[in-house]
């Protein structure tokens, strides 16, 4: 899988504020994608694509608000950092329980976007490197035959084979061939660590 | 010539005493008459009264005597009226003049009465511009009461072009701390700099027009100029309100005759009108259209169109009314502000619900040169 480069996306319907951002952004480095509306973010939308959106809270037509809350919609794990203006606490705080990553009151100390950036990508990686792994875990659950997902199941119950064998009604020879391929398809080390990979799936 | 003791009435009174014949000679004048023209004792008698006139009265008094003798017909004798009186020194006041012809004496003789009116035409001139600054004042009042209601939009708006700045700033000095510094990004951030605070300076301009204006001359000025003046603030005011606002201006208006900040102050209550109205929508439905017309009249047209409840049916009649607010925090001065400046101008303002839901609100003002 080709690994994309994260960006930082700026939606804000002002176009001073807007430019200005994706400046001080590049001068430390960072790619970032500039959007002048809710509606154009939506649309260009790939949730493959990495990186942290920096949002204005209030836009005329879709507001920050509401993007998150179609962002949410559509399971986007992108961490959103919302720009408030002076007197929108009350809307931030709203956004902070549905999941924003931080808000930044305008106008900000460039440090204190840049630090919000900075932990957003961090956060934005270590969830997608997560969720990658999960995905991996569930492709080799899904190699497992119907048989294989019964031994599965009752070995990380801790069921011992003479017991697994009466209880599927298979020789105890059968249910060893089973358990072994459980654990090369699942690439387990162990028990144990076949049981992590299972409740990380949660 | 009259007695001694018809003489001592006349000295007693305060007002001015004069006694004519009927070629207009002075035949007695009372002690008040030669005070209040400025002459000595004794100076006025024989001579003409038309001598206490300033023209053209002065030339035209033998005339109008003539003629009275002639027809019998006078628009004075027992009627009285407001006219200018001269003093010896050919100052002028205003006086009351009321005139009477002595009976009973051929060739007639006539008496005139008059009072200096100075004073009292001071004191309805205080009391005119008393009124006038009432006025005044409580049309600045009313447009500092909106003013405030609009500060947060203001100052959120005056915000962008601080946090570009600041942004624009710190990215230069980030640019020009790194070794291999792009001037071209540097050079980008300070043009946008100066952009910005230029932004920021014409936000402050457009609000001090209306904070201090109010005593600015009557000018020939269009419609569409005044309201793109308008719309930095109105377009912040109503992202503070999560409303759109779109502006449809026709080209080619005809001039208006206006005080500038008042035709500002009457379309900013309307504009705030709209804005409050649609407080109880939800966000994303939200807009105002304001649009410039020509009518059929030739007048010259600003519809503030918004999607809201439109007037509620038991205020249509009293809307105009001053002190009637839906606001929580209203003064109840906009819309009667904004008829009086309508009026004032010659123009109106009228309301019409909108299609399919919503309000109208259209200012009119003839073109320049077709009103007085």
């Amino acid at each position: 899988m080709k690994e994309k480069q994260p960006t930082v996306f700026i939606v804000d319907d002002d176009d001073g504020v807007r430019a200005s951002i994706r400046l001080l952004l590049k001068s430390i480095g960072y790619t970032a994608t500039p959007m002048a509306s809710a509606q154009e973010f939506l649309s260009a939308f790939d949730p493959a694509q990495p990186g942290c959106l920096v949002l204005d809270i209030r836009m005329p037509g879709m507001s920050g608000m509401e993007l998150q809350q179609q962002l949410n919609l559509r399971g986007a794990t992108l961490p959103v950092i919302f720009i408030t203006g002076h007197g929108d606490v009350p809307m931030a705080v709203e956004a902070m329980q549905h999941g924003a990553f931080d808000f930044l009151q305008k106008p900000f100390r460039d440090q204190d976007l840049i630090d919000r950036v900075q932990k957003a990508l961090k956060r934005d990686q270590e969830t997608r490197t997560a969720l990658q792994k999960h995905d991996q875990i569930r492709q080799k659950l899904e190699s497992l035959t119907p048989r294989e997902r019964e031994v599965l199941n009752l070995m990380i119950k801790g069921q011992q084979n003479k017991v697994m064998a009466a209880e599927l009604g298979l020789s105890q020879r059968t249910v060893e061939i089973h358990r072994a391929h459980v654990m090369e398809k699942m690439e387990a080390g162990s028990v144990a660590q076949l049981v992590r990979m299972v409740l990380d799936l949660g | 010539m009259p007695s001694s003791q018809l003489l001592a009435v006349m000295d007693a009174a305060v007002d001015a005493v004069v006694l004519i014949d009927h070629a207009g000679s002075i035949l007695a004048i009372n002690r008040s008459g030669e005070q209040m023209f400025g002459w000595a004792p004794g100076e006025l008698v024989g001579r003409n009264v038309s001598e206490l006139m300033p023209e053209p009265w002065r030339s035209r008094h033998d005339g109008f005597l003539q003629r009275y003798l002639e027809t019998g017909v006078s628009t004075i004798i027992g009627t009285g009226r407001e006219l200018q009186a001269q003093r010896r020194d050919g100052s002028v006041f205003p006086a009351h003049l009321s005139v009477g012809r002595v009976e009973g004496i051929d060739p007639p003789q006539f008496v005139g009465f008059i009072r200096d009116t100075t004073s009292l035409h001071e004191h309805i001139a205080s009391v005119q511009e008393q009124v006038r600054r009432s006025g005044d004042r409580l049309m600045h009042v009313s447009r500092m009461a909106t003013m405030g209601e609009m500060a947060a939009g203001i100052a959120h708006e005056l915000n962008q072009p601080l946090t570009a700045i600041a942004n624009y700033a710190r990215a230069s000095e980030r640019f020009l701390a790194s070794p291999d510094a792009d001037l071209a990004d540097v050079r980008e951030a300070v043009s946008e700099i100066a952009v910005e605070a230029l932004r920021a300076g014409t936000i402050i301009r457009r609000l001090r027009q209306l904070v201090r204006g109010g005593d600015d001359a009557r000018e020939t000025a269009d419609l569409n100029e005044v309201i793109e003046e308008l719309r930095v603030l109105t377009v912040a005011d109503a992202r503070m309100h999560d409303t759109r606002i779109r502006f449809e201006l026709q080209k080619g208006l005809p001039g208006v005759s206006m005080h500038r900040t008042q035709v500002m102050q009457a379309l900013l209550n309307l504009l705030r009108n709209a804005l409050e109205a649609l407080g109880g929508e939800p966000p994303p439905e939200r807009e105002i259209v304001v649009r410039t017309t020509r009518n059929a009249d030739g007048d010259c047209e600003v519809a503030v169109c918004d999607n809201g409840p439109g007037v509620a049916p038991e205020i249509l009649d009293r809307m105009f009314d001053p002190f009637l607010t839906t606001k929580k925090q209203g003064t109840g001065l906009g819309l009667p502000m904004s008829r009086t400046i309508a009026q004032a101008h010659g123009g109106s303002v009228r309301y019409e619900p909108a299609s399919p839901r919503g309000a109208c609100f259209t200012l009119t003002l003839p073109p320049a040169g077709t009103v007085p």
